[in-house]
């Protein structure tokens, strides 16, 4: 028992030596960055992909390296520990990170649309309004956004859980596909394209079912910086997001359109060239709406709506005051 | 014997917990990284009931698992201890399913049996069984030559015997692993709902995940700590006690 606790002691003060020297490092940023993405690397995060193999970082003095994010990472978590110096995450995570007392800023709002969208077969009646879900069969990923957004709807066309049949999405589409599902989330973008063109082949037309048409806005992808990086360091974090936006708009034309789908087969080559060409066209309606549209613009009405969306639905307790949080860097 | 897996675990625990609060010390983390001790306590008391009864809805799961992993262990490890084309091809088939990913496999699972059930029972014994496996054949395929020696002479050597003998003289042996591969039966059930179930603390953990939770996960991971001490401590003195109940039967034997 002696020795177990002296083991203990041994591990404690090792620990309580060796962190802070860790926690002392990662205070110190030169141009070495690390921007870590929220998903795997696809025609989603073209314009952060472009940015990175066209040398913008490069141009205005910065060392990026942009990491793929996936299951499990949260470029919130990153930030936190010194990790990464920018990152991407969507609304309700920097909401939930901010509540739980997370020192984070949103400088971009890279989609203006959320891409999380239903998709459905067109063989079914076009859904005009919400009282047009009645008696559906729809997916939603129990605790995830989908299952907020799909609430927040329900409510909002004063419909109940009785009125539809909610399916649990685990992971692949099957349930769509048998038909045991009528609507089911995707990503319009990545998702959505594929599974058009796989019904398509079937001869099967499809529609999507888009929660904004419906007036609720639930902010998706953003770029998130700490607030002590932006408080001490504003020119790097101002170089950093102007080589950034400047990628995106760049990656958004179709000049640069060639040269963008190559950077991303470079690193995502997991499907054919015309799924992905579609797939950013998907991409670029999502991130620049309308030409007059800045890349980054934030909207401010969507982030307190997901506040409050997420109040509503009690994935957080208190309010916290996105606004002072959201820094548009023009 | 119980007790003291409890215990043991609970000091595992608590070591954990304040290592990771000392990290969150001493790189000023927030409670979204690493939940504080106010954040831990308020999440128990909300979702603790509710994880404490999805634990031993997966504990329902894993203790049918891991009695069809031993069948499946048992039934492989028999028929295969020979050296015979049978035995070889029997084996060659069991490590082969165990080389593949469960997650690749789990479609094809979720296509024949649904996301119910019967997916979480079929993954959690296929996690459980290959660790089982390789004892029983180990045990299966090394002769105990001293006794058996004697009913091969006599020709009274049946396979049904030399299973029985073989099993008997390694007893000690098999209660270990049976009493081990709990672990993994739990693991291999959390999985299957984490990969597709609408129950159990696998599901609650992935929703958890879906929401960056930390203090969530942190709560599961004692309800899981705990229920499967406690189920550990019952097969093992379960094991102590057929150990015993052989001994004495043997010792009658021998007067």
């Amino acid at each position: 028992m002696k020795k177990f606790m002296g083991f203990i002691l041994w591990v404690l003060v090792t620990l309580i030596l060796i962190v802070p020297v860790s926690a002392q490092a990662s205070d110190q940023v030169g141009t070495d960055l690390v921007y870590r993405l929220k998903w795997k690397f696809n025609t989603s995060v073209a314009g952060d992909i472009y940015a990175d193999s066209n040398g913008y970082f490069k141009q205005k003095g910065l060392k990026v390296e942009v990491k793929a994010g996936g299951v499990g990472i949260n470029a919130i978590r990153e930030l936190e520990l010194g990790r990464a110096q920018f990152g991407v995450a969507s609304a309700d995570q920097v909401i939930q990170a901010l509540e739980k007392g997370a020192d984070i800023i949103v400088i971009a709002q890279l989609f203006q649309a959320n891409p999380l969208q239903w998709i459905y077969r067109s063989d079914q009646p076009r859904i005009k309004t919400l009282q047009d879900l009645k008696g559906k069969r729809i997916g939603v990923t129990f605790g995830g956004n989908d299952d907020a957004i799909m609430k927040t709807i329900l409510a909002k066309g004063q419909l109940t859980k009785t009125d539809v049949k909610i399916i649990s999405v685990q992971g692949n589409a099957l349930p769509f596909f048998k038909k045991d599902a009528d609507l089911w989330p995707v990503y319009r973008n990545s998702q959505g394209v594929s599974y058009q063109d796989k019904l398509a082949r079937e001869g099967e037309g499809v529609r999507f079912f888009n929660p904004q048409d419906f007036g609720v806005s639930f902010v998706a992808n953003s770029v998130i910086t700490t607030g002590k990086l932006y408080k001490k360091q504003p020119g790097l974090v101002n170089s950093f997001l102007s080589a950034l936006l400047r990628a995106w708009e760049d990656a958004m034309t179709p000049e640069h359109e060639n040269a963008v789908l190559n950077a991303v087969k470079q690193l995502d080559g997991g499907i054919n060239d015309d799924i992905r060409k579609k797939q950013l066209a998907a991409t670029k309606t999502l991130i620049k709406p309308d030409p007059d549209i800045k890349i980054g613009q934030i909207d401010m009405g969507g982030w307190e709506m997901t506040e409050s969306i997420l109040i509503k639905e009690g994935l957080i307790k208190k309010p916290v005051k996105i606004a002072d949080r959201l820094i548009q860097i023009k | 014997m119980l007790f003291r897996r409890i215990y043991q675990f609970m000091i595992v625990y608590v070591i954990g917990v304040i290592f990771l609060w000392m990290i969150k010390l001493s790189l000023g983390l927030s409670d979204y990284v690493i939940p504080g001790i106010s954040l831990l306590k308020d999440t128990a008391e909300e979702f603790g009931t509710g994880y404490f009864m999805d634990v031993v809805n997966t504990l329902s799961v894993t203790v049918l698992g891991q009695f069809l992993s031993i069948i499946m262990a048992f039934t492989v490890g028999i028929a295969g201890r020979k050296s015979s084309w049978i035995g070889s091809f029997i084996k060659v088939t069991a490590y082969n399913i165990q080389a593949y990913p469960i997650v690749a496999l789990a479609p094809i699972i979720f296509i024949l049996l649904g996301d119910g059930f019967l997916s979480r029972l079929l993954i959690a014994s296929m996690i459980c069984y290959f660790p089982l496996l390789l004892s029983v054949l180990g045990i299966m395929a090394t002769p105990v030559t001293d006794i058996e020696h004697f009913y091969i002479v006599t020709g009274r050597m049946r396979w049904q015997l030399e299973v029985k003998i073989r099993a008997f003289e390694n007893l000690s042996k098999l209660t270990t692993v049976i009493a081990g591969s709990a672990t993994l039966a739990m693991a291999g059930t959390i999985v299957g709902e984490f990969i597709s179930a609408n129950a159990g603390i696998g599901y609650s953990i992935r929703i958890a995940l879906y929401q960056s939770d930390m203090a969530k996960i942190l709560i599961a991971l004692f309800m899981i700590g705990i229920i499967i001490s406690i189920y550990q401590g019952i097969l093992e003195s379960m094991g102590e006690h057929i150990k015993h109940r052989w001994s004495i039967v043997n010792k009658g034997d021998e007067l």
